[in-house]
């Protein structure tokens, strides 16, 4: 079958409830794009244009559905003072958590059009959109107020104040929630679609409690505020979401994306509710044949597809930078295969 | 005898005609004529309507009035046009764009009133039944050659056609005889199209060159052949005009396809040129249509009557006949 | 709110809509639906969602303006919604502004224009719609139009109509041709014949057979609804004879204020909200509302979006880019006078008669069913009054009235200076037109024509 809608298309019928030609294919194809770029890792996250220009040539390579915006989460974090280390070959790596030499007070909410990397990814935005915006909707991944704050203090620590001291911790996610709701504002207004991700949020890492405590309460501000705007929020959680299935409603995410959870488990409690997104194991993308690929993805559309509020077909996680680029075409055309609606 | 200028396939020379008028058709293919219409139209109307208007504006003592429909909206334009910046008066009819019968009838009752009040008499049942047999004559008499270029091998060629048949699109009511036989063994094919301009003889002759038009659905050709007048008055002409295979323009137009179709399964061509004037929504619109439909190899040939393209031209055609033949 | 008037940025917009409080978003929702028929959203939104040409337009900074922006851009969910929540949606193509009306007296039922999606491609910048038309047969000159062929083979701009209903016959022949291709892409058409007016002392029976044709719509829509109630055609020609009225006032406000009260781009989305109302007509009767109280306070208030010295033009025939209609602003020009091609959309309809033929009565002044002398002929009065210092035609290359008319229209308007604009492909608006329309601009306010 041979597309008839585009990629916009595709994803403004999903949207409002309807059926699209075939089910969108949104693999999380962030930073890989620089291999198939052919740029060097650390040029792709520290220039838009060639971030952008990545992300283009991976769309036209593969064919998915989507633009992403992003290399990794710590984007809002530096903004507000947090050092990074930047491999050449390999992505920022946190260095000096902003909390270990400011006060919370002394934090700053980021300029998004001065400070850090945020100009980046606007940069990034407003390439995009120029180039195929009428055609491909751009995401924007906005790192969640609980990931900046991790990202802001150090992990350990930061998890150890959720217990010891949780109203040091909710200033510090009030402050990340603030510039995550500024982020998205100039994001929105260079054109992209604002997606929420929040890795650190997985129950791999927390508690139901916890997350309930010092995510669902920021996460649905952040959404609230994106509502204001009637955008369709994606909400990406990586890793365990099993234990926080009933709880992800709550946040007021219309997408939710999610990765180590069994789908049709996610899809009995969530799919009258949410639109799902997922869950394609990335290691398995990264180091299964393609034949295996195939199989196994049409197995995963097929028992997703008719999910009441709309499908995405996806990977649980962002797409493993040096994933064999035979597996990711594996992986799309076998979704598009399967996940035809038209007549 | 005055001349009545007249554009569309709907309007019955016989009512022209008995209102005293010779029946001139519109039909002007000259690019030098298309300058004098330049002030009044821009380059993207049709060119058989500039050709038109420029022909009129440079011949309007010769016309006593002009007959327009709505069959097509340039068409019917250009009258509005000579009757802003001339003196010829005009008069459009309805042309019926879907299946309604009675307009199109009211409008004939219309058109015998206007032409009457034009020419200052009574247009009589009587009148009206001896230029149907003037006109069914010459109808019956060109059918004959048409035939001629149908039969196997073809023996007239279509720019000999054209030039026959012009006699009757300008009202000359004298059969005009050709007699030279023109065998031919070339490839077989229909025209369709935007109607052939009277002086666009370069156009069918570059065909012919490399293919034999052996049946065209051409305003500018037979399309006039398709009236049958069985009737007798006003009514019969009002049914047999209004019940000739219909425009390309008719809505829906799927008795058009099918009228062509059922002329391919009896002509067997082997082929179908299609021509089409530039800016003609008739038929630019349908041109993928009836290249897929019909299960005929078809070449598409655009013009604005320029011919400057004239080598270009005659290598496709050169190259679809070299199509066919393989 | 600002209460000062203004044409503000996309990005000005969203400051303000940050500050708007909650309870005014919830406020305006179509269909009466507050779970997904909210439509008050800034122009960000639907830049987000692919108009691109939102960035470089100016609008007016009213809430009525937000809230009419609103409604505009969600049209194509709503017909979804319509859809999904029940009701018919029926395509009326073609003859722009009559049909409708006969819809909307049947129950549930939402008439819309595809042709109307010609603006789309403009505000997206972009030829999705475009080149699938051409793929398709549409030629690459011709009415901007054939974006409904675009939209009727997607499917993603609109549901599929349960009837479609399409005018023919004394009009552009462009769209007719496009609908001929829709209907090759397996959609069954209802034809209707348009006779052409042949002057304003047309033949009575022209009515008639407009009436027969407005007839057979109603028995359509009574088989497809199962409902039969003539009499409902009459409320319904009050209602919209409610909004047709609201509308001249407004335009009346706007073109005689010393400063302009409205821009013109919003006043044209007006304009032309008589077609059909942006399928919800009661709401749409409520922003109109909305938009004459704002704009009747600012003309008490001496108060206008653009300078006391804009140069007033008459505008002919509807721009397909919007952002032309901003630029002559720009340039020191403001629109006094317009003839969009749809005066049938304007008239009052006689509410005292028999309602099909009031009808057809009120679509025999269609603009484009007769000649071009009475198509202009309003212009031609606001010139003789001095009321208008120059004119504005847009041409599609191609459209067949366009080559035809404008020739015409420069003859009968001599007496004041005109340009003609032919509407590039989208986003193709040119530094060579621009400068044309400022030149223009300069002229005119030189007076070197007076």
């Amino acid at each position: 079958m041979n597309d008839i809608l585009n990629a916009r298309e595709r994803f403004g019928l999903l949207v409002i409830d309807e059926k699209p030609d075939r089910c969108n294919i949104i693999p999380l194809i962030t930073s890989h794009a620089a291999m198939v770029n052919k740029t060097r890792l650390r040029d792709y996250y520290t220039d838009g244009e060639i971030m952008a220009r990545a992300q283009i040539a991976a769309i036209e390579e593969y064919g998915h559905d989507a633009i992403s915006i992003f290399s990794e989460v710590g984007i809002i974090a530096e903004a507000m003072g947090s050092k990074f280390d930047y491999p050449d070959d390999d992505l920022p790596i946190l260095r000096t958590p902003a909390l270990s030499r400011q006060s919370i007070g002394e934090i700053k909410i980021p300029e998004p059009e001065n400070d850090g990397r945020l100009p980046i990814y606007l940069d990034a935005i407003n390439y995009a959109y120029r180039a195929v915006g009428d055609r491909i909707p751009i995401l924007a991944y906005i790192p969640a107020p609980f990931t900046t704050g991790m990202m802001l203090s150090e992990p350990e620590n930061f998890l150890i104040q959720t217990i010891r001291e949780p109203d040091r911790v909710k200033e510090i996610m009030d402050k990340a929630l603030d510039a995550a709701i500024k982020f998205s504002y100039e994001i929105i207004n260079a054109g992209a679609l604002p997606m929420i991700v929040d890795p650190l949020a997985s129950s791999s890492v927390i508690s139901p409690r916890i997350f309930k405590e010092f995510v669902l309460p920021y996460e649905r501000r952040l959404i609230n505020f994106l509502h204001r705007y009637d955008l369709d929020i994606i909400l990406h959680i990586c890793g365990e979401t099993g234990p926080i299935l009933d709880i992800l409603p709550e946040t007021g995410a219309d997408l939710i994306s999610l990765d180590q959870v069994d789908l049709k488990k996610a899809i009995n409690s969530l799919s009258k509710r949410m639109r799902i997104i997922g869950n394609f194991d990335t290691s398995e993308l990264a180091m299964m044949m393609p034949g295996e690929i195939s199989q196994a993805v049409k197995h995963m559309v097929a028992q997703a597809k008719n999910s009441t509020k709309g499908y995405i077909a996806a990977t649980g996680c962002e797409v493993p930078i040096r994933t064999p680029r035979e597996n990711i075409k594996a992986f799309i055309k076998s979704a598009k295969e399967a996940g035809w609606y038209w007549e | 005898m005055e001349l009545i200028g007249y554009t569309c396939s709907y309007i019955p020379v016989e009512i022209l005609s008995a209102a005293g008028y010779r029946p001139y058709r519109l039909l002007h293919g000259d690019f030098g004529l298309m300058e004098k219409s330049d002030p009044w139209l821009r380059v993207d109307a049709c060119p058989l309507v500039r050709s038109n208007l420029g022909f009129l504006l440079e011949h309007q003592q010769r016309f006593v009035a002009v007959v327009g429909s709505t069959g097509c909206d340039m068409s019917r334009r250009m009258l509005e046009i000579v009757d802003a910046i001339t003196d010829i008066p005009t008069i459009i009819i309805n042309m019926p764009r879907t299946d309604r019968l009675e307009i199109y009838y009211d409008e004939i009752d219309y058109l015998i009133k206007r032409l009457a009040e034009l020419s200052g008499g009574r247009i009589d049942d009587e009148q009206i039944n001896r230029q149907i047999r003037v006109w069914e004559g010459l109808r019956n008499f060109y059918r004959h050659y048409s035939e001629k270029r149908r039969e196997n091998p073809s023996r007239l060629s279509t720019v000999s056609f054209h030039h026959l048949v012009a006699n009757f699109h300008q009202g000359n009511t004298q059969p005009v005889s050709y007699s030279q036989l023109e065998v031919s063994n070339l490839p077989r094919v229909f025209l369709l199209g935007s109607p052939v301009g009277y002086e666009s003889t370069f156009l069918l002759k570059i065909i012919e060159k490399y293919l034999r038009i052996i049946w065209d659905y051409n305003c500018g050709l037979s399309r006039f052949l398709n009236v049958k007048i069985k009737g007798k008055g006003v009514d019969g002409i009002k049914s047999a005009y209004y019940q000739q295979p219909p425009c390309i323009l008719r809505r829906p137009n799927k008795k058009f396809y099918e009228f062509i179709k059922k002329k391919i399964v009896e002509y067997k061509p082997t082929g179908m040129v299609l021509s089409t004037l530039d800016y003609c929504d008739a038929y630019e619109f349908e041109l993928i249509k009836i290249g897929n439909i019909f299960g005929l190899p078809t070449l598409n040939l655009r013009s604005d009557f320029s011919f400057q393209n004239r080598s270009q031209l005659e290598t496709r055609i050169n190259a679809f006949q070299e199509m066919i033949n393989t | 709110m600002n209460n000062i008037p203004g044409k503000i940025t996309m990005s000005e917009w969203s400051e303000i809509f940050n500050s708007l409080p909650e309870k005014i978003i919830e406020r305006y929702c179509y269909y009466n639906n507050n779970e997904w028929g909210r439509y008050l959203q800034p122009p960000a939104t639907f830049f987000v969602y692919g108009a691109r040409e939102l960035k470089r337009l100016k609008f007016d900074n009213s809430l009525a303006a937000l809230r009419m922006w609103g409604f505009v851009f969600n049209e194509s969910e709503r017909l979804f919604r319509a859809k999904q929540s029940g009701k018919k949606v029926i395509a009326t193509c073609g003859d722009l502004g009559t049909v409708p009306v006969i819809i909307m007296g049947f129950p549930d039922c939402i008439p819309f224009y595809p042709e109307c999606i010609w603006w789309t491609p403009f505000f997206n910048e972009s030829n999705v719609l475009l080149e699938p038309a051409h793929q398709l047969g549409a030629p690459e000159a011709a009415c901007f139009s054939k974006a409904a062929l675009g939209a009727f083979y997607k499917r993603a701009y609109f549901p599929k109509p349960d009837l479609i209903f399409a005018s023919t016959g004394a009009s552009c022949d462009d769209y007719s041709c496009v609908l001929q291709l829709i209907e090759g892409l397996g959609y069954e058409i209802e034809w209707l014949e348009i006779p052409y007016r042949r002057g304003f002392d047309y033949p009575e029976r022209f009515v008639k057979y407009l009436t027969n044709e407005y007839e057979r719509v109603y028995k359509k829509m009574k088989n497809l609804t199962n409902f039969d109630k003539p009499e409902q055609l009459a409320e319904t020609i009050k209602k919209i004879n409610r909004l047709r009225l609201r509308v001249e006032e407004i335009k009346a406000l706007v073109y005689n204020a010393d400063i302009s009260p409205l821009p013109a781009l919003e006043l044209m989305v007006i304009e032309f909200g008589n077609l059909y109302g942006y399928a919800d007509i009661d709401e749409w009767l409520d922003i109109v509302d909305m938009i004459y109280e704002t704009v009747k306070q600012r003309v008490a208030a001496h108060q206008g979006v653009l300078s006391p010295d804009a140069v007033p033009v008459a505008w002919i025939t509807p721009s397909a880019d919007p952002y032309l209609l901003n630029l002559i602003e720009d340039y020191g020009m403001r629109v006094v006078e317009t003839e969009y091609v749809i005066n049938q959309a304007l008239v009052k309809i006689e509410e005292a008669i028999e309602p099909f033929t009031a009808l057809a009565k009120s679509f025999m002044k269609a603009s484009l069913i007769g000649s071009t002398r009475e198509r202009i002929a309003r212009i031609q009065k606001a010139v003789a009054a001095g009321r208008i210092k120059g004119i504005i035609i847009t041409n599609m290359l191609g459209a067949s009235h366009c080559a035809m008319e404008t020739g015409l229209i420069g003859y009968y308007l001599r007496d004041v200076p005109s340009i003609t604009i032919d509407v590039p492909a989208p986003s193709g608006i040119t530094e060579q037109i621009k400068n044309r329309l400022m030149a223009f601009a300069e002229t005119l306010r030189q007076g070197y024509y007076e």
